[in-house]
């Protein structure tokens, strides 16, 4: 425990010395870092290491990678690029977390328990004990409203600044960069879809997203627009990006509803198909990777695909589309592709501790040049066609990837097209659930032994759709019992693929009206080396074929009201008659009311 | 109360005392029961309770209502006598016209909403919990459900360094291998949770780990979704079968840390 001590003191020195930023230095009581490692060790270290370098045992196998806290280098920041995060910029990551990484929310710790993890987390560098390092959180102003004119100006910024040659035109992060971006760690990182606004990892708000550009993200090739955009000019830009997405929430649902067209379903046709689709609902569905079986997935790159399906008396067509960085229409793809075993796929073998062997305050001899790191990777004001030519060049098919990780391993980021092609597969059941286990399916990977599946797949190489029958992932044959035709395009980051099967099914399931038939999607991006069984994939859901007749509410309705009246007027008609018959008969009673005064309705 | 919508309840108390002060009769009392507990199973719960238990209750009330209001004559002269004045006297002539317009439409409304329900996907029940058969087999190797126990719960005693290190290779395990499910806290909220269905098994949740012996867990960690009775939709269920990735030991270290980690106990053998 001696360097704790010599650096508690070396801390206290220091706040000391740099009187007018003094305030800023606090890294808390050794009681309070004390109670902060007991949180660490519980919550944090699997995946930032034991000792902060963010080498925990999750580490080989998630994307981005868990911060490496020796660096003190920090993307969600309220202070100006290259500087350090505030206690309260730590505290909002690890309240509400990073949204689609690994780094979850933790609504579970009390604010003291968080405050002194805060503590804990920036003994880990140096950094925090050097006041130089810290700078005033910037003012975040009120958003602009988002007025045409507001947007128009900000798309002009955004092609102005470049913003596209990584986010893509359109913003689907699908830039000519894209494939190339790596983060200081040499992994590769994805440019922000900025249609996706759930998936942004700094937050959805208007003002995230002006943080965003206002400090960048340290340590990736997200630069600080802070010195070469006016404020107005980033708000503008900030209501151009927020007018790109369609939500903060990506709506998942669990049926899409295939509606009836008297139109024919002519997969040439490309017009009439777009503007058969564009009246058509649409679901989102989420994929997350496939980690349940052999050739596991941990960091698929398609996080959702949106289906649409219609119909007409003899055919079916579905169209389904998704979002992915670069079209990789070169290489080979098909679902039982061989991939090896998980453990060997995703560079961990069963022995790797990443035991906490060196001590806890071992750090600090490898976080000691952290000085010329900033200088020379993080300040420049970054002029962003330069700044990624360079990252990239130097970088991309080096080292990093080599090594044992099949995340970016060969020629896959070198952009002549990848080893692996994109592909896409719709799964149904061979067929139907009995009628007395409605809740029977295949197993949702691929099927098993007893109940098949029939995939639609598409290898985006050849655009055609390929029949397969699945008896689990270690049993899909070729298929020919049906003709799946299926038309596909890229356009600016987003595939789509259009498929189209005669309704009545010879060997497999036939889509009746008025039926639920379950489906599941798979999503293959060659970039990612995804193939086989690595994949993103989505659990079962359903179709569900709507009547062709709309049904109309007014004649139940009618019915269901006349017929609670004729029972009223009965009722009535009986307790009047009764009453006459009483009246006639006790013609002496006082009270009884007579035939007469009962009045008709 | 919790569970309770308190404000529901206690509007359905000020109006019973209500119904009280005004001395009611017999018959806006069995209006007043049914309404209420329809309220109740509608409204008082912060959790809905399912349709199809609050049907059965309200069928019950309805019955005892009718035994109750016919179990003698003069109960059901009361109970009668006010609808039979709204029907015949002439003075009643208005609400008994309002009443006959107002059941039909009220009958026409039910119908309509019913046939405007947002459509959804088919539900099916699942056994969250379902038995498992007496024996397992993992790794070739019989395990009788009903007396295998962890065999490193008892370092806790014996030998605490060893135990520390069966942990420690549990918490591994966990976070190479099942946190993108069940989650880093493990309150079965992992990064891939939002797109499986069912959801992964929350360990935070009172109601799981310590109500299942750790044979149970065992079970279900080695032979994962596929080795579900039919009743646990096994074609649904994203849960490997661990027997694969892991070793005996490492499955039983994991067993042991997820218990570890929310400080709970496996039920005890022999405890049902």
């Amino acid at each position: 425990m001696a360097a704790h001590s010599i650096r508690t003191v070396a801390a206290v020195a220091a706040a000391f010395l740099a009187a007018p930023l003094a305030a800023q230095v606090d890294l808390g009581t050794e009681e309070q870092r004390a109670a902060g490692k007991i949180v660490y060790d519980k919550y944090c270290g699997q995946c930032h290491g034991d000792t902060g370098d963010g080498n925990g045992y999750a580490t080989p196998r998630v994307q981005p990678k868990p911060r490496d806290f020796t660096t003190g280098k920090y993307k969600f920041r309220t202070t100006p690029n290259g500087m350090l995060p505030t206690d309260d910029d730590l505290r909002r990551v690890i309240e509400i977390g990073a949204p689609y990484t690994s780094m979850p929310g933790w609504p579970n710790l009390t604010s003291a328990e968080i405050d002194n993890v805060i503590y804990y987390i920036k003994f880990f560098s140096p950094d925090f004990e050097n006041p130089d390092r810290y700078g005033e959180p910037i003012d975040i102003p009120r958003p602009l409203e988002s007025t045409e004119e507001s947007i128009a100006r900000g798309r002009v910024v955004y092609e102005e600044q470049g913003c596209a040659a990584c986010h893509g035109e359109v913003g689907r992060g699908d830039g000519p960069s894209a494939p190339t971006l790596v983060d200081d760690a040499g992994d590769h990182i994805k440019a922000a879809d900025l249609t996706q606004r759930w998936t942004y990892r700094g937050g959805p708000t208007k003002e995230d997203i002006y943080r965003t550009f206002s400090t960048g993200l340290n340590g990736t090739p997200m630069p600080s627009y802070a010195d070469s955009l006016e404020v107005e000019d980033r708000q503008h830009l900030v209501n151009y990006v927020y007018s790109l997405g369609d939500g903060d929430d990506p709506g998942y649902g669990t049926l899409i509803t295939a509606v009836y067209s008297e139109e024919a379903l002519d997969l040439q046709d490309a017009e009439a198909l777009d503007a058969l689709f564009e009246n058509t609902p649409m679901t989102r569905f989420p994929l997350v990777g496939q980690i349940t079986e052999p050739g596991r997935n941990f960091y698929p790159s398609v996080t959702s695909i949106e289906a649409q399906a219609v119909y007409n008396r003899d055919e079916i067509a579905f169209r389904v589309s998704w979002h992915d960085l670069r079209a990789d229409n070169t290489g080979r793809n098909n679902p039982s592709l061989e991939v090896p075993m998980w453990n060997e796929d995703n560079g961990i073998g069963g022995d790797d501790g990443g035991d906490d062997d060196g001590g806890f305050f071992g750090v600090e001899e490898d976080s000691g040049n952290d000085g010329d790191f900033f200088g020379v990777e993080e300040e420049e004001p970054q002029d962003d066609a330069g700044f990624f030519g360079v990252e990239t060049a130097d970088d991309s098919g080096d080292d990093f990837f080599g090594t044992d990780d099949d995340f970016f391993g060969g020629g896959d980021t070198g952009g002549d097209g990848a080893e692996f092609s994109d592909a896409v597969a719709l799964q149904f059941p061979a067929s139907l659930a009995p009628e007395d286990k409605p809740q029977l399916k295949p197993y949702f990977l691929f099927g098993d032994s007893q109940n098949p599946v029939d995939l639609w797949f598409v290898n985006l190489t050849y655009g055609v759709a390929d029949t397969f029958r699945g008896r689990g992932s270690d049993a899909i044959e070729p298929t020919e019992a049906d003709i799946v035709e299926a038309v596909t395009s890229y356009d600016q980051g987003k595939w789509t693929v259009t498929y189209k099967r005669r309704r009545a099914s010879r060997a497999g399931v036939s889509f009746a009206e008025e039926q639920y038939t379950p489906v599941a999607f798979s999503v293959w991006d060659g970039f990612n080396r995804e193939r086989g069984n690595k994949r993103a994939l989505s659990s079962w859901f359903y179709v569900y074929t709507e009547p062709s007749v709309e049904q109309t509410a007014t004649i139940p309705v009618l019915r269901a009201a006349f017929l609670v009246l004729v029972i009223e007027l009965l009722v009535v008609f009986l307790v009047r008659r009764r009453a006459g018959q009483d009246a006639a008969g006790k013609n002496t009673g006082g009270e009884a009311i007579t035939a007469t005064e009962a009045p008709a309705v | 109360m919790d569970g309770f919508n308190l404000p529901v309840l206690l509007a359905l108390v000020a109006v019973a005392g209500l119904l009280v002060w005004r001395r009611a009769n017999t018959l806006t009392w069995l209006l007043f029961s049914w309404g209420a507990l329809w309220a109740f199973f509608k409204y008082g719960f912060t959790v809905p309770i399912p349709q199809s238990v609050a049907t059965i209750y309200l069928g019950i009330t309805t019955l005892a209502l009718v035994c109750f209001a016919s179990s003698s004559r003069q109960r059901l002269a009361e109970v009668t006598s006010p609808i039979v004045r709204l029907i015949r006297e002439p003075r009643y002539k208005l609400p008994l016209a309002a009443l006959l317009v107002a059941l039909p439409a009220l009958a026409a409304y039910n119908v309509y909403a019913d046939m405007n329900v947002p459509l959804e996907a088919p539900g099916f029940g699942r056994e969250v919990h379902p038995s498992p058969n007496p024996t397992i087999t993992v790794h070739g190797e019989t395990i009788d459900m009903a007396t295998a126990d962890n065999p490193y719960t008892h370092l806790h005693e014996d030998d605490p360094e060893a135990y520390e290190e069966h942990l420690e290779n549990g918490r591994r395990v966990y976070y190479e291998n099942c946190f993108w499910c069940h989650g880093d806290g493990m309150g079965g909220d992992g990064m891939f949770a939002h797109g499986l269905n069912p959801v992964p098994s929350n360990f935070n949740d009172s109601g799981t780990l310590p109500i299942l012996q750790s044979s149970f867990v065992h079970w279900r960690i080695a032979l994962g979704g596929p080795g579900l009775p039919e009743g646990g939709t096994p074609w649904d269920s994203a849960m490997p079968a661990w027997e694969k990735f892991l070793t005996t030991e490492e499955m039983w270290d994991v067993n042991l840390f997820i218990y570890d980690f929310n400080g709970f106990e496996p039920r005890a053998l022999g405890q049902h």
